[in-house]
């Protein structure tokens, strides 16, 4: 078991380096800004894999925690406080005392101070965290179709917030939000000369995020999922602490969709009420169901490949449409996945034997 | 291992799609990108802003390019989201290597884009109307339609010639609405005009007569400004004739489409509101600067799509149109067609006319606006 997860880890640093070096040696690195955005979303699907495919909870509401992640960070590190500390303000005293502020000029030569990602994106988790303890407690309650609805009414909330509220920019969202220097030298932006990097960060990210699903899918919480998964009642019966495990495995989702939202709004300088939107939430849903839910290594492929697909335009005119139809096909065709899809089997059964 | 397989060889296919690449570009073109939303909430402006693009930029074409090149429209369809505006300049600027991006459609994506463009040293010109876009300048960014707050000051003029000083405001809930809000709230002052009511309503809205009893319940209403770009503009209209209530109406340039006459039917009689003169080009007199623009422009249009001419589609052929010429003044040279916007004087596009300046990135002044009024169902000039 161990030895074959430790091997994918592998191959997958493998590949990640592989597609830098390839597009290095292609002149072709633009493909990496794509790939960046697509790895930040991955973590929102491998997150969502674990709620969905090893705890068989359903959660349509996974945008509206990617969206409380980047929001919170947005406005904790866009909102300019100089006026404030001017008037002297003592909290802004105190943070700006802490060196927890960042003062700068920005484009135009005004200057301005805002907080410092760090303590901003600290802030923004804890935020998340604690929205989706509260929400899980009672939500996950529920069963079924009434689960869906839930979540999909918190997705719902969150949008009309992001959309209603000034400080978030309303329709408009919050626009020229700064770098996140991680390290010194080791900055999240979208600037074109730090593409490389942000590209390494963002795997790097989605690396541990694996790394960190796959030992709590192998433990021993991992088997107790399982086991809710198969049957929930079965499971309580003999002694498994389902609603615990059901919150928390909910809770560490939603902290992955924040983690997620808080570097994506870093590096693409901005956000909108789009990523808080409901076809974002089934988008999720629905590559988590492409993947063949409970193969985490399934979503994150069909994650890569389809967002990659969608950010560059070449859905056109049809991209919800695709996801839409995507999943209607997946249900009625391959309600395991396309990779668990017997044609794949054959092959890899087939290929299997020749090896020996 | 066979899970392990099949993913290893969607991860080829994956790379192999990768590096198909793009096809490599002619050099006896020109490419020009457009991020617009042709689809999804703000569909209403891309869909005319793109079918405008298409159709100038083939008649470009037809009549033998600019200097020779012909120009290569490359449509990226945002759906009026920001994270994809921003995914498509990235590619438009270093993949595509554009010559310079028209659109976005909506202020918030071009505000995301703002600062991309600027790096990527690449024209843009965009469609959307908030003045932050222009306000403070970034070399390389330019808008085309009018400045929210010369409409406010027109509505505000006639106000006081009417002598109305106590308003209520409406606004939908998209960015257009917002940014309206934001500028009527802040001009009022300057015109003696006190707003003494404010809502924010959907902008799926498809009732409001509470909101309409709500503002009539306040007797020292004068007048109502709607500010909306939304089918809901026709149902403020009906909902107010409908409770009786018969104080003057105002609405915003977004009420420039027939579409919202015919909806709100005899309620919308007496509407005023401020809007490029594309809306009453017949009865323009043929010494205006505009008018052969402006009725070319329309007849085009609606012999090729069979639809009425929006200002929307207008703001579209405006940024084409300033980026053709400034081509064929200045050459095939990114910088120097910069230059050749920023010093462009006297070019009457749709809008208005057009005088940019290093200092202004949308060239227009308040009379790109004229007020107009709705009479036997037609829009009219306001007296």
């Amino acid at each position: 078991m161990a030895v074959k997860n430790y091997l994918s880890v592998l191959i997958l640093i493998a590949v990640v380096v592989s597609i830098q070096l390839a597009t290095k040696a292609t002149d072709t690195s633009y493909y990496l800004t794509q790939l960046t955005m697509t790895g930040y979303y991955s973590l929102v699907i491998i997150g969502l894999c674990l709620v969905m495919g090893y705890a068989g909870q359903l959660s349509l509401g996974h945008a509206g925690f990617f969206a409380i992640g980047g929001y919170t960070s947005a406005v904790l590190t866009t909102y300019n406080l100089t006026t404030l500390l001017e008037q002297g303000n003592g909290l802004v005293r105190f943070l700006s005392d802490k060196g927890l502020l960042i003062s700068t000029l920005d484009l135009y030569g005004e200057a301005v101070l805002y907080i410092n990602p760090w303590p901003a994106a600290i802030i923004a988790v804890i935020l998340t965290a604690s929205i989706a303890f509260m929400i899980g407690i009672p939500v996950l309650k529920l069963k079924g179709h009434y689960l869906a609805m839930a979540t999909l009414g918190f997705g719902i909330i969150i949008f009309r917030i992001a959309l209603a509220t000034e400080i978030l920019g309303e329709a408009d969202g919050i626009s020229e939000i700064p770098g996140f220097t991680l390290f010194p030298g080791i900055c999240v932006n979208g600037d074109f000369g730090n593409r490389v990097m942000n590209y390494y960060i963002a795997w790097v990210l989605v690396l541990i995020g694996v790394i960190l699903l796959l030992n709590l899918i192998h433990s021993r919480v991992g088997r107790a999922l399982r086991a809710i998964h198969g049957a929930e009642d079965a499971a309580n019966a003999i002694g498994v602490n389902t609603a615990h495990y059901k919150l928390y495995t909910f809770v560490i989702s939603a902290v992955f969709a924040a983690v997620a939202g808080i570097f994506l709004t870093h590096y693409n300088g901005g956000i909108g009420p789009s990523e808080a939107g409901i076809m974002k939430s089934v988008r999720y849903v629905a590559i988590v169901a492409i993947g063949g839910m409970a193969s985490m290594w399934g979503a994150l492929t069909m994650g890569v490949l389809l967002n990659f697909m969608s950010l560059r335009g070449m859905f056109g005119s049809y991209d919800d449409a695709v996801f839409g139809a995507i999943m209607i096909i997946i249900m009625l065709f391959a309600p395991n996945g396309l990779l668990n899809l017997s044609v794949w089997q054959k092959i890899s059964k087939s290929a299997g034997k020749e090896k020996g | 291992m066979k899970h392990f397989l099949s993913t290893t060889m969607l991860a080829i296919a994956a790379i192999c799609l990768l590096f198909s690449g793009p096809a490599q570009a002619e050099d006896d073109t020109i490419k020009v990108g457009a991020i617009l939303a042709v689809t999804g909430g703000a569909s209403f402006l891309g869909g005319p802003e793109s079918r405008t693009i298409e159709m100038q930029i083939e008649k470009i074409n037809a009549n033998g390019g600019i200097h020779g090149k012909k120009l290569e429209l490359i449509l990226k369809d945002s759906g009026a989201n920001p994270e994809k505006a921003i995914s498509f300049a990235k590619q438009l600027i270093e993949e595509e290597k554009v010559f310079a991006i028209v659109g976005p459609s909506t202020s918030g994506e071009t505000m995301k884009i703002k600062n991309i463009c600027e790096q990527g040293k690449t024209v843009l010109i965009s469609c959307g109307a908030a003045e932050v876009i222009v306000n403070p300048v970034a070399r390389y960014v330019f808008k085309t339609p009018q400045k929210d707050s010369f409409a406010v000051k027109k509505i505000y003029m006639v106000m006081n010639k009417l002598g109305i000083k106590k308003i209520a405001v409406l606004a939908g809930n998209t960015g257009f609405g917002k940014a309206g809000k934001g500028q009527l709230l802040a001009i009022a002052p300057e015109f003696g005009i006190e707003v003494v009511a404010t809502e924010v309503y959907d902008k799926k809205a498809t009732d409001l007569s509470a909101v309409v009893a709500k503002l009539m319940a306040n007797k020292d209403i004068q007048a109502v400004v709607n500010w909306s770009i939304v089918p809901a503009q026709a149902i403020v209209a009906k909902n107010m004739r409908q409770a009786g209530w018969n104080v003057p109406l105002f609405q915003s340039h977004g009420f420039g489409n027939i579409k919202y006459v015919e909806a709100a039917g005899v309620a919308a009689e007496g509407i005023i509101f401020p809007a490029g003169r594309l809306l009453v080009a017949d009865s323009l007199s043929a010494d205006n600067p505009q008018k052969d623009v402006l009725m070319k422009y329309k007849n085009d249009y609606e012999a090729k799509f069979q639809e009425q001419a929006s200002t929307f589609g207008g703001h579209g052929y405006d940024a084409i149109m300033v980026l053709a010429k400034a081509i064929e003044q200045a050459g095939p040279d990114k910088e120097k067609v910069r230059d050749a916007i920023e010093n462009m004087k006297n070019f009457a596009g749709t809008g208005g006319i057009f005088n940019f300046s290093p200092e202004d990135h949308n060239g227009l002044d308040i009379d790109a606006f004229a007020m107009m009024t709705v009479k036997d169902g037609k829009f009219v000039l306001y007296e």
